[in-house]
């Protein structure tokens, strides 16, 4: 019960910026949330229940993304609020001016992954020297997706033109002087069944999965 | 007249038109109707898309079998990835009412519905079954006077009847219409290596390229005939890759529809055989003469 109803208040107080909930036991919640929404998060917490006990922030670095989890426990439950930043951002927001105790566990992120923690009260080195060289943080790796180079080309090139071997301008050539269309009948030679495919792709995530750059169009990592 | 939506898949038409052309002329000449599928996808890939995300994979497969269901007609592939993806997908989704559901419920944001009612061929069984032996070999006007040796492809052996030898059997006796004199070498199942050429090329060039086309060359063949786009580029820049650590082959590749319009009349500038990477020249002259 007591599960359910944090559960219906930040619903309430977050609207769509909560992604995602679960709670696998009454007193334990898990809160999926919208990254810019972190600090709202906290404040609802914050407000509702003044009692609220910081316990951690678990920093996971998962090669595309890091996830951030901040554990709380309020009168029995332990609350998870769990958001994902793009790597390339490098960002989280602190926390410590709404829960001092998140001063100390931001400054060991910020220092073992290399992540810049905004609004810190007072960021200093608290494990590693003060001289610790920048691009080598303890527990940081680097920008990686779940493709093996072998399969990066192959994957870009699949999910922008909907093809695994892009048209050359010598192949059209060729084609054209042996008769044939310029090009095949492919889904790349018509912006409707463009759009259609990328609407598919990005449907079952599998652009997300593969870490592809819509903007870019290539691979995060290539 | 027999009549199909073509499925022309990425390889052969961007990497090796001179298939392409070879096949239209040779199913017109046999009466065979093609028709182009238009706003087709890559099939997709069989390999690396089923790994990264399998949903992905048959919703786009899903889609190309679709658009052969708009038009009301059966779907035949030219190349061997593809026939294995996209029959996979017509197994699974035909089968699995469950899937069938989640695929059509992506499909039709995109007013598009996939209901299971065509069939997926290789060329090879259309060419085979539903054209026939006897309209093949009427055609034949130019038997070719060559010794080849058969590559069919791993992707050939699937097969839903569990008799993995039906299609190789099939594209062995078509290949012999066209007046070709098979050379048995004993490891046609053996792969190209095509597909562990992406993660180790040493292992791929060595251990499976090289002792098949040592055994080829043993047996006296003068050419490899194939049917599958990614094994003919195994073997056409396989030997390149050879050649650079010092072992020399030059055994020219062709595919079994340029076979057979060889074989039809159609000369090699016909069908622009010109546009292989292989040595197809020496193969060339052999056919035609200087």
């Amino acid at each position: 019960m007591r599960a359910k109803k944090i559960i219906e208040y930040m619903r309430q107080e977050l609207g769509p910026d909560v992604l995602v909930v679960s709670a696998p036991r009454d007193r334990r919640v898990f809160i999926n949330i919208r990254a810019e929404a972190l600090r709202k998060a906290v404040e609802a917490l914050k407000r509702k229940y003044p009692a609220l006990r910081f316990m951690t922030i678990s920093t996971v670095d998962c090669g595309l993304h890091f996830e951030f989890l901040h554990h709380f426990h309020v009168d029995g439950v332990v609350i998870t609020l769990r958001s994902v930043k793009p790597k390339e951002e490098n960002l989280l927001e602190s926390i410590a001016d709404i829960v001092p105790a998140a001063n100390f566990i931001e400054r060991e992120i910020a220092e073992l992954f290399g992540i810049k923690v905004m609004n810190h009260p007072k960021m200093r080195s608290l494990i590693l020297t003060e001289d610790w060289a920048e691009d080598k943080r303890p527990l940081r790796k680097p920008l990686r997706g779940i493709l093996p180079p072998q399969a990066r080309r192959v994957a870009e090139s699949l999910i922008s033109m909907g093809c695994v071997a892009p048209i050359s301008r010598f192949i059209e050539r060729r084609r054209e002087a042996a008769g044939l269309p310029k090009t095949p009948p492919f889904a790349f030679t018509d912006e409707e069944n463009m759009k259609e495919l990328h609407g598919i792709i990005k449907e079952v995530s599998l652009s997300e999965k593969v870490g592809f750059d819509w903007e870019k169009k290539r691979l995060r990592y290539r | 007249m027999v009549k199909y939506a073509l499925f022309l898949g990425c390889l052969i038409p961007m990497r090796m038109p001179s298939v392409e052309i070879a096949s239209r002329r040779v199913f017109e000449r046999i009466g065979l109707e093609s028709v182009d599928l238009k706003g087709y996808t890559c099939c997709p890939e069989p390999v690396f898309s089923r790994l990264i995300d399998e949903t992905g994979q048959l919703v786009i497969s899903a889609r190309n079998l679709a658009l052969a269901e708009e038009l009301g007609l059966d779907i035949m592939t030219l190349c061997n990835g593809c026939y294995e993806t996209l029959l996979e997908t017509n197994e699974t989704l035909k089968n699995k009412s469950d899937e069938m559901l989640r695929v059509n419920r992506i499909l039709e944001n995109y007013g598009k519905k996939y209901r299971g009612l065509i069939k997926v061929k290789h060329a090879i069984e259309v060419l085979y079954e539903d054209i026939g032996i006897e309209k093949i070999r009427e055609c034949v006007t130019k038997p070719l006077k060559i010794r080849v040796a058969m590559h069919y492809g791993c992707h050939l052996y699937r097969d839903l009847s569990g008799d993995i030898m039906r299609k190789p059997r099939m594209m062995k006796e078509i290949t012999s219409l066209t007046g070709v004199e098979i050379a048995d070498y004993g490891l046609e199942r053996l792969c190209c290596g095509y597909p562990s050429m992406q993660v180790d090329e040493e292992f791929s060039l060595t251990h499976r390229l090289l002792p098949k086309i040592k055994r080829m060359v043993e047996a006296g063949a003068e050419a490899v005939v194939l049917t599958c786009p990614a094994c003919t580029i195994q073997f056409e820049t396989g030997q390149v890759l050879l050649r650079k650590r010092g072992i020399q082959y030059e055994i020219p590749c062709i595919n079994i529809m340029e076979l057979l319009a060889l074989s039809f009349g159609f000369s090699s500038r016909d069908i622009h055989l010109e546009l292989h990477r292989g040595p197809i020249l020496r193969l060339i002259k052999k056919v035609e003469g200087d």
